[in-house]
């Protein structure tokens, strides 16, 4: 049965504890290497939320945890729904909630206030940031965050999820693309007029407000009116200390920034969100630290990024609406659209009503007009279920013909620079390429010469199926 | 406790050259300053000299070099580097070196 959706950071916690998928560890534990290291196996073998209680170096008032959504189980309660929902069902959630945004409502004061160190006071190092991975530029404040930013000409105010490593007491650089809606308002209206951009990095929010950080939006668009169709709810937000800017007023720890116009700093490289550390270095920007806002005693979140961290579920969700809805608003005739965790936001299964050449190409074109994060889409009839993996690589391997059935896209300039296939030089100047591979019929083949499936369901009479299932029903089998 | 250091590299060779370079270094020491970011002006050497502080080369994609070299430290340079936001930090650091 569907509750309400936590709506903040700790409830989610109770949550997903009572559920018995959040272990709580009071044995010291290393935050360098060590913490991420448990959080990262655990991804591997889709296994609990870890919250950690006592962090060496660091005052027990300070804990971490991990992995907030990393598994279909903890997203279904961040939904409010029992944890062995099943995935479709939380697509077709995500879907009914995104359709019915909530503006947040301002408030004046909050939890993050209870404490407040500005400007001099300022000390990242007092953070017990985890270093995720051996190798690793640095450490990095943000790998499960809420980035607010906002555009210099209008209104639009944007939420990311985007990652800053710690390069001294008050510096952190970044790497939200330059393709990201951080990186448009900073390069289209602050660098021109040489004005330092201001930022917050919001961690530890209700777990569907940092969900919509994650969220193929429009430009333009506002996360935070989004969050609250997800929630159900509007979302609190408080002004922040040092910039007008408003972050959710439950969140653990802010810290406030501004990005300068015109200096850098070494960032990266670091283990990312694809699996790999791909050698993306030195093409970030760089901000100073003007206030640290956060609870008495705050809990640190990452996202110990790599194969199947959280962004594969978040993105699974996230990515697969908004290519539903672009494909649609282009006149695709799209019935489903999976983007598997596994694929590491890299792979889309597309199900049409009406396939061949033309649509397949159409898709890759729209799913690459402005920003490629999707290299590899492949595109079913509509008989196939797009959740289904045995039946996507079946129609894939068989269906999909090796010359006809490939379509290419080149371009430069919007790459996915996290993409492993890469060269490095690629990743410089974001030349890539995505490839729809058409696994569907094509249209113009009369319907009594295409191939008919060998499947009870497709080459069986109804009656046979019908004493199949009945048969099979009564020796216990499911 | 004697000082290490790392720091990530394009071009292995050129740090190793022998001549006046910049670079970020990374500090060792444990504790919670760990990986704090320095910005110098340095000579590096292979094999390390005695009495210089460990420095450890990592490629870009962060594979340690396993032959250690010393770090000889000539000045510490600004905190940032002047350029436009996803400006090629490491040209940044080669036009540090021409001033």
């Amino acid at each position: 049965m569907a509750q309400q959706a936590p709506q903040d950071f700790r409830s989610f916690l109770a949550a997903i504890r009572a559920t018995g998928d959040l272990i709580t560890i009071d044995e010291q534990v290393d935050w360098d290497q060590e913490l991420a290291g448990i959080g990262r196996l655990s991804c591997e073998r889709n296994g609990p939320a870890f919250q950690f209680n006592n962090v060496k170096d660091y005052a027990p008032q300070w804990r971490v945890a991990t992995n907030p959504i990393a598994t279909w189980r903890r997203m279904a309660v961040a939904f409010g729904l029992p944890a062995d929902t099943p995935v479709p069902k939380l697509y077709e959630t995500y879907a009914a909630r995104e359709s019915n945004p909530i503006p947040p409502v301002v408030v004046k004061d909050g939890p993050c206030k209870e404490v407040v160190i500005a400007h001099d006071k300022v000390d990242l190092f007092d953070l017990p940031v985890p270093m995720v991975h051996e190798g690793d530029g640095g450490r990095y404040v943000g790998t499960w965050d809420l980035v607010v930013s906002k555009d210099a000409r209008s209104n639009w105010v944007n939420w990311g999820m985007y990652r800053f490593m710690i390069h001294n007491e008050r510096l952190i650089t970044g790497f939200p693309r330059p393709t990201s809606h951080l990186g448009k308002m900073l390069l289209d209206g602050y660098v021109p007029n040489k004005r330092p951009m201001p930022i917050a990095i919001a961690m530890g929010c209700d777990p569907l407000s940092h969900l919509a950080a994650t969220a193929t939006f429009r430009i333009g668009g506002n996360e935070a009116d989004l969050a609250g169709g997800l929630r159900e709810r509007p979302v609190e937000l408080v002004k922040c200390e040092t910039s007008d800017l408003q972050v959710p007023a439950s969140a653990e720890v802010v810290i406030e920034a501004e990005v300068y116009p015109d200096r850098i700093n070494q960032e990266g490289p670091y283990g990312e969100y694809p699996g790999y550390r791909s050698g993306e270095i030195g093409n970030a920007l760089c901000a100073r630290v003007t206030a640290i806002t956060h609870r008495r005693d705050p809990i640190w979140t990452l996202d110990t990024t790599g194969f199947m961290d959280s962004s594969a579920t978040t993105t699974s969700i996230t990515g697969a609406i908004a290519i539903q809805r672009r494909l649609e608003a282009n006149g695709v005739p799209v019935k489903a659209v999976y983007v598997p965790p596994e694929g590491a936001v890299h792979l889309a299964i597309v199900s049409v009503r009406s396939g061949g050449t033309e649509v397949a190409r159409k898709i890759v074109d729209v799913l690459t007009v402005r920003r490629a994060l999707i290299s590899k889409i492949i595109v079913v009839d509509e008989d196939v279920d797009v959740f289904n993996l045995p039946a996507v690589l079946h129609a894939f391997a068989t269906k999909c013909h090796p010359a006809r059935g490939i379509h290419v896209t080149n371009y430069v300039g919007r790459a996915n620079t996290l993409t492993p296939a890469y060269t490095q030089e690629e990743r410089v100047t974001r030349t890539g390429a995505s490839v729809a591979f058409d696994s569907t019929w094509p249209p113009e083949w009369p319907a009594d010469a295409t191939p008919v499936r060998a499947t009870l369901d497709s080459m069986y009479s109804p009656e046979v199926q019908r004493r199949v299932l009945e048969r099979w029903r009564s020796l216990g089998l499911q | 406790m004697a000082k290490e250091y790392e720091t990530f590299a394009r071009e292995r060779a050129k740090i190793l050259s022998g001549k006046e370079v910049v670079l970020t270094l990374r500090e060792l020491s444990p504790g919670r300053k760990k990986y704090r970011g320095v910005n110098v002006r340095c000579v590096v050497s292979r094999p390390p000299r005695p009495g210089e502080p460990a420095l450890w080369i990592r490629s870009v994609v962060g594979l340690r070099d396993p032959e250690p070299c010393s770090v000889s430290i000539v000045e510490e340079l600004p905190e940032m580097f002047q350029a436009a936001p996803y400006s090629d930090f490491f040209e940044a650091t080669e036009r540090a070196e021409r001033r």
